[in-house]
C-alpha cells in the first residue's frame, strides 16, 4: 500500500502507507502539479509546472523498474509547451492519462507512446480539479469558468455541465447515487470584496443527470477547495481556504431524495 | 468663360543646364498661376434675397447695414443692387459675391432668415431663378421611394398575457437581449451581440430602443426589432427623449465648433433630419435640455438666463431668452406648461421659487423663502403637486433645516403648505399619482421612513414613521400606493416592501449588494438588481412580486443593466376602467383558471425534460457498465488477480476485529428479591 505525493518543494515522493516511511524521492525542476496511480499501482505519473524557465512535463516512472528510479529518469517525458497541465487523472485500465489545462482544454496522452489521443475544448478557464468516477469510466472537471463537466473516460465524451455563478475548485462523483458534488468560491486574493457573512461558502450538489442543483451544505467561512466522497458513499469531506476540513455524514432522507420524473 | 490656360506661360528650353532652372521657375510659376484669381462666371456668384424691408431714401443707409453684417458673413460682397420703384426699394435685392461657393453658403445658411416678425428671408441662387423658369412642361412623375414597412410599432402590447418587456445588457456589454417578463422564467423575445457599444435606453412610450455607436445612435423597433432610423453624431454619449417620441437630443463632447454649433444636436425622429444644433459646455446635468410634457417647448438654462425653444420650429419662444438673474435651477411641471424655477438670495432681496405659465410667460405664484442655502424641484408625476426642498441656516443658528414647501398646484392660487424636518433628508419622492410622498432622513444607523399625506383641506399629515431603517432610497411602484425601501450598494441590498394604504411593511428581504431597483411599468413586479459596473460577482436580476415575495433569480455573465420597456398610455377611458375594476372578480377568476393551468404545464414540461434526460444518462451508463464488465479480466491481471471492483469484493482479505469500550453505568436496585 502506497501513497505518492507532489509538492511545491519540488519533488515527487513514494510513501508506505502503513509505516509512513518515505520509500523514494524523486527531484524535479519546478512544483509537482499533481500526481497518480495507474490502476495496477506499478506505474506513476506526475506534472510539474512551467516555472522558472522550465517547462511543464507529464512524466511517467514504472516502479517495477529500480533504475529509473534511482536515475531519475522517466521512461516517458511530455512536454507541454502551451497551457500548463493542472490536475490529470489515470484512464480505466492505465493505458492514457486525461489532463486538464491551464487554458480549460483536456487532453488523453498515451502513456505509452506520449502521443495526444483526444482532446477536449469544452471548459472557457483553467480546469482546478479533475476527479474520477469510482469505476473510472467517468470523470468530473471543475473549472473556473464557474461549471464542473462531466466526461466519459475513454472517449473523451462531454456528458454534462453543472453551472454555478462561481468559480469552481473541485468537483467529485458520489459512489452510489447519481449526485455530483462540487465547492468553489471566489479566488484567494478577492475574497474580501464579497460576502463577510460567515458560513456563506458552500458545497453543491446537483443530480447528475437532471444537471439540476438540489442541495448546498453551508459551513466553511472560506472558498473550498477539495471536496471528496468516501468510496462508500455515505459521506463526503470538504477542505478550505479557512484551514478546516469538514467530514459530513448523509442523513437517511439524503439517500431517499428524489426529484419529480 | 475666363479660365486662364495655365500651359501657355510654360517655355520650354532645351538648354541643359538653364533648362533645369528654367524648369523649376516655371513649375514656380505654375503654382502661382494656379491661385491666379479666375473671373467669376458672373451670375454663379448671385443671390436673390426677397421679403426685404421696402424702405424710402431715409431709412436705406441702415438697410443697406443690416444686409451687409447679414450677409458678409458668407463671403466677400463685391456688388450689391437694391432695385427702387416711385422712391422705395422693391423688397428684393441681389448680392453679388467673390465666388460662387460664397453665394451657396448665403443661400443655405441666410434662407429662411427671421429679420423680424413680418420679414423672413427668401434667399435663392440667380441661376435657379433660370432653372426654375425653364422647367418642362411635361410632368413626370418623381420615382417612388419603397415604403419602409416597419410593421405593428406597438406589437409588443398586444402579447395575448400582458408580458412586459425588459432589455438586459450583460457579458460586461456584449450581448444585448430583450425579455418578457413571466412570473416562471424570463422568454426571450430578441437577442444580439455587440448590439449597442456602451448601454441602452428606451423612448418614452416605449417604441424605440436607442443603442449608441461611436458614429452615432441607431432606433430600433417594431415586432422584430428591425433599425428605424440612424443619427449620425460622432461620439455621442449621451440622449434623451421628447415626452412625444417626436425628437431625441443626442450630446458629444468631440464635434464642436464655434461656427457650427454640434456639441448637443436635436433631430426629426420620423424624418431622420437634424432639426437643429447647440453649443453645450459640460454635461455634468444632463439632460440640458428639458421638455414640456407635450413636447411643445423645450428649454435650458445657461448664467443668468433661461432660454424657451419652440417646436417645431426650434426657434427662441418670442425670439428672446429670460433674463433670469441668478437662477439657479428649473423644471417643468409633468401635467401642464409651467415651469418652476428659483433664484437665490440677492443682497436684500430674499431667495424666490417662482412659477410661469406657458407661452404667456406669466407669473401664476411667487414664494418667497428666507436665509436659504439650498433648493430642490420636486414634482408630483401628473403635476399636481410641487415639493421645493429648502435647506436654509435660519438666522442665529450655524446648522442647516430642511424644510419642503408644499405647493399645491391644483388650487386657486397655488396655496403652499410647509413641512418642517428635524433632521438631515437622504431622500424625498412622491406618491406617482397619489398625494402622498415618503422621505428618508436621519442619519445612518438611525434612519427614518416618514409618510406623509397631502389632504385637500390643506393639512400634511404624517401618517407613519418607520425608525431604524436600512434604507438610502425610494421606489414608488408606477401606479401608486405600493413602494420598496431599498438600501442599494453600501447598505448591502436591504429591501423594504411597503403598502402606503396602510402602512404596513409586507415583506422585509434583501438581494446582497443590490445596486438597482426598477419596477415594471404596470407595477406587478419589481427586479433588483446587482449590476456588474458597480459589484464584479453575483451579477444576477431578482424578480419580485409587489408584495415583496421573490419569484426568481436570474444569473447573467457579467450583467450591466435592466431595464424595463415603457408602456403607452392607456387608450382605456376612465368610465371604462370603471367598469373593468367593477367586473374585476369575473376577470380574476379566468385568470386564476389559466395560471393554474401553466402552473401544472410547467411542471409537466419539466417532468418531461429529466425523464428524457434521466433516460439518454442510463443509457449511457449502460454501455459504459457493459464495457466495465467486458474488461474486468484486464483488471484482474493488472492487480495481480484479486478483485478490487466492489468495496467488499475481497472480504477474505479483511481482518475483523471486535472491541468493547466502556459508555454507561446505569445501577438499577431490584429492590427485594
Amino acid at each position: 500500500m502506497n501513497v505518492l505525493t507532489g509538492s511545491a518543494d519540488n519533488s515527487c515522493r513514494l510513501w508506505d502507507c502503513e509505516t509512513g516511511k518515505q520509500l523514494a524521492l524523486l527531484n524535479t525542476n519546478s512544483a509537482v502539479r499533481t500526481c497518480g496511480f495507474d490502476f495496477s499501482g506499478n506505474i506513476i505519473m506526475f506534472s510539474t509546472d512551467k516555472q522558472m524557465g522550465y517547462q511543464c512535463y507529464l512524466n511517467f516512472f514504472d516502479l517495477r523498474d529500480p533504475q529509473q528510479i534511482e536515475d531519475n529518469q522517466p521512461y516517458l517525458s511530455i512536454p507541454c509547451n502551451d497551457a500548463k497541465i493542472t490536475s490529470a487523472v489515470w484512464g480505466p485500465l492505465g493505458e492514457f492519462v486525461n489532463a486538464g489545462h491551464e487554458n480549460g482544454e483536456i487532453n488523453q496522452f498515451s502513456a505509452k507512446s506520449g502521443e495526444i489521443l483526444k482532446k477536449a475544448k469544452e471548459h472557457s478557464r483553467q480546469i482546478n480539479d479533475i476527479q474520477t468516477s469510482v469505476d473510472l469510466t467517468m470523470f468530473i472537471s471543475a473549472s473556473k469558468d464557474n461549471t464542473a463537466k462531466l466526461f466519459d473516460s475513454t472517449s473523451l465524451e462531454h456528458i454534462k455541465t453543472f453551472k454555478t455563478e462561481r468559480p469552481v475548485n473541485s468537483a467529485a462523483i458520489s459512489p452510489i447515487m447519481d449526485h455530483v458534488v462540487m465547492g468553489g468560491g471566489q479566488e484567494a486574493m478577492e475574497v474580501t470584496t464579497t460576502s463577510t457573512r460567515i458560513g456563506k461558502f458552500e458545497a453543491r450538489f446537483f443530480h447528475a443527470a437532471y444537471e439540476e442543483e438540489f442541495g448546498r451544505v453551508k459551513g466553511h467561512f472560506g472558498p473550498i477547495n477539495c471536496v471528496a466522497f468516501h468510496p462508500d458513499g455515505k459521506s463526503y469531506s470538504s477542505g478550505g481556504e479557512d484551514g478546516y476540513v469538514r467530514i459530513h455524514y448523509f442523513d437517511p432522507q439524503y439517500f431517499d431524495f428524489e426529484l419529480e420524473a | 468663360m475666363g479660365i486662364v490656360n495655365e500651359n501657355t506661360e510654360a517655355p520650354v528650353n532645351t538648354d541643359q543646364s538653364e533648362s533645369d532652372v528654367t524648369i523649376i521657375l516655371s513649375e514656380l510659376l505654375l503654382d502661382i498661376l494656379r491661385e491666379k484669381p479666375q473671373e467669376a462666371d458672373g451670375i454663379d456668384s448671385v443671390v436673390v434675397v426677397d421679403n426685404v424691408p421696402q424702405v424710402g431714401p431715409e431709412r436705406l443707409e441702415k438697410l443697406k447695414n443690416v444686409i451687409h453684417k447679414i450677409f458678409s458673413k458668407f463671403g466677400k460682397i463685391t456688388t450689391e443692387f437694391y432695385p427702387e420703384a416711385d422712391g422705395m426699394t422693391k423688397g428684393y435685392i441681389f448680392l453679388e459675391y467673390a465666388a460662387p461657393t460664397q453665394a451657396l453658403e448665403a443661400v443655405k445658411n441666410a434662407d429662411g432668415y427671421k429679420l423680424d416678425k413680418q420679414h423672413t428671408f427668401r434667399v435663392n441662387l440667380f441661376t435657379d431663378f433660370d432653372k426654375y423658369m425653364t422647367i418642362s412642361d411635361e410632368w413626370e412623375t418623381p420615382e417612388k421611394q419603397p415604403f419602409k414597412d416597419f410593421g405593428n410599432m406597438r406589437h409588443w402590447i398586444e402579447d395575448p398575457d400582458c408580458r412586459d418587456q425588459y432589455s438586459v445588457i450583460y457579458e460586461a456589454g456584449e450581448r444585448t437581449a430583450i425579455f418578457s417578463n413571466d412570473a416562471k422564467e424570463p422568454i426571450t423575445a430578441e437577442e444580439r451581440a455587440r448590439w449597442t457599444e456602451t448601454y441602452v435606453r428606451w423612448s418614452p412610450k416605449g417604441t424605440y430602443l436607442a443603442t449608441f455607436h461611436q458614429r452615432g445612435i441607431a432606433l430600433w423597433g417594431g415586432e422584430k426589432f428591425k433599425q428605424i432610423q440612424r443619427f449620425s453624431h460622432q461620439g455621442v454619449s449621451l440622449i434623451d427623449f421628447s415626452p412625444c417620441e417626436r425628437y431625441v437630443v443626442t450630446f458629444s463632447p468631440l464635434m464642436d465648433t464655434k461656427e457650427d454649433p454640434q456639441a448637443i444636436i436635436i433631430w426629426d425622429i420620423l424624418t431622420g433630419q437634424k432639426k437643429r444644433g447647440f453649443h453645450c459646455e459640460s454635461s455634468a446635468h444632463w439632460p440640458i435640455f428639458k421638455w414640456s410634457h407635450d413636447g411643445k417647448f423645450f428649454a435650458r438654462m445657461t448664467q443668468d438666463t433661461l432660454s424657451i425653444y419652440e417646436t417645431p420650429s426650434m426657434g427662441l419662444l418670442d425670439k428672446k431668452s429670460l433674463k433670469i438673474s441668478g437662477i439657479k435651477d428649473f423644471s417643468w411641471s409633468p401635467g401642464d406648461n409651467i415651469i418652476a424655477f428659483w433664484v437665490p438670495e440677492d443682497k436684500d432681496i430674499p431667495a424666490r421659487v417662482t412659477l410661469m405659465q406657458l407661452p404667456s410667460r406669466q407669473e401664476i405664484r411667487v414664494r418667497n423663502l428666507f436665509n436659504v442655502v439650498d433648493c430642490k424641484l420636486h414634482w408630483q408625476r401628473n403635476g399636481d403637486y410641487l415639493c421645493v426642498k429648502v435647506d436654509r441656516t435660519p438666522k442665529g443658528t450655524q446648522g442647516v433645516v430642511t424644510n419642503f414647501e408644499i405647493f399645491r398646484m391644483r388650487e386657486k392660487q397655488v396655496p403652499v403648505d410647509v413641512v418642517e424636518m428635524k433632521d438631515s433628508i437622504i431622500a424625498f419622492a412622491w406618491e406617482p399619482n397619489g398625494s402622498k410622498f415618503a422621505v428618508l432622513h436621519g442619519e445612518s444607523p438611525r434612519i427614518n421612513a416618514s409618510f406623509y399625506h397631502v389632504k385637500n383641506n390643506g393639512k400634511i399629515e404624517l401618517i407613519k414613521m418607520f425608525d431604524k431603517q436600512q434604507a438610502n432610497s425610494i421606489f414608488w411602484s408606477p401606479q401608486g400606493q405600493f413602494m420598496v425601501l431599498a438600501g442599494l450598494r453600501s447598505m448591502n441590498g436591504a429591501l423594504a416592501f411597503v403598502d402606503t394604504s396602510d402602512c404596513t411593511m409586507m415583506n422585509i428581504a434583501e438581494h446582497y449588494m443590490a445596486s438597482d431597483v426598477e419596477w415594471d411599468p404596470t407595477g406587478r413586479y419589481v427586479v433588483t438588481s446587482v449590476s456588474w459596473w458597480s459589484h464584479k460577482v453575483d451579477n444576477a436580476y431578482w424578480l419580485w412580486t409587489f408584495q415583496g415575495r421573490l419569484l426568481q433569480k436570474n444569473n447573467k455573465d457579467r450583467f450591466c443593466q435592466l431595464l424595463w420597456r415603457p408602456r403607452p398610455p392607456t387608450l382605456l377611458s376612465t368610465d371604462q376602467i370603471k367598469m373593468i375594476k367593477k367586473d374585476l372578480k369575473k376577470y380574476s377568476k379566468i385568470f386564476e383558471q389559466k395560471d393554474r393551468l401553466s402552473q401544472s404545464k410547467a411542471s409537466k414540461e419539466l417532468v418531461d425534460k429529466r425523464r428524457a434526460m434521466m433516460e439518454e444518462y442510463r443509457r449511457y451508463r449502460e454501455t459504459a457498465q457493459q464495457i466495465y464488465q467486458e474488461q474486468k479480466s484486464i483488471r484482474l491481471e493488472l492487480r495481480g488477480g484479486v478483485d478490487t471492483d466492489e468495496l467488499d469484493s475481497n472480504v477474505d482479505d479483511w481482518e475483523e476485529e471486535t472491541i468493547e469500550f466502556f459508555i454507561n453505568e446505569e445501577i438499577i436496585p431490584l429492590g427485594d428479591l
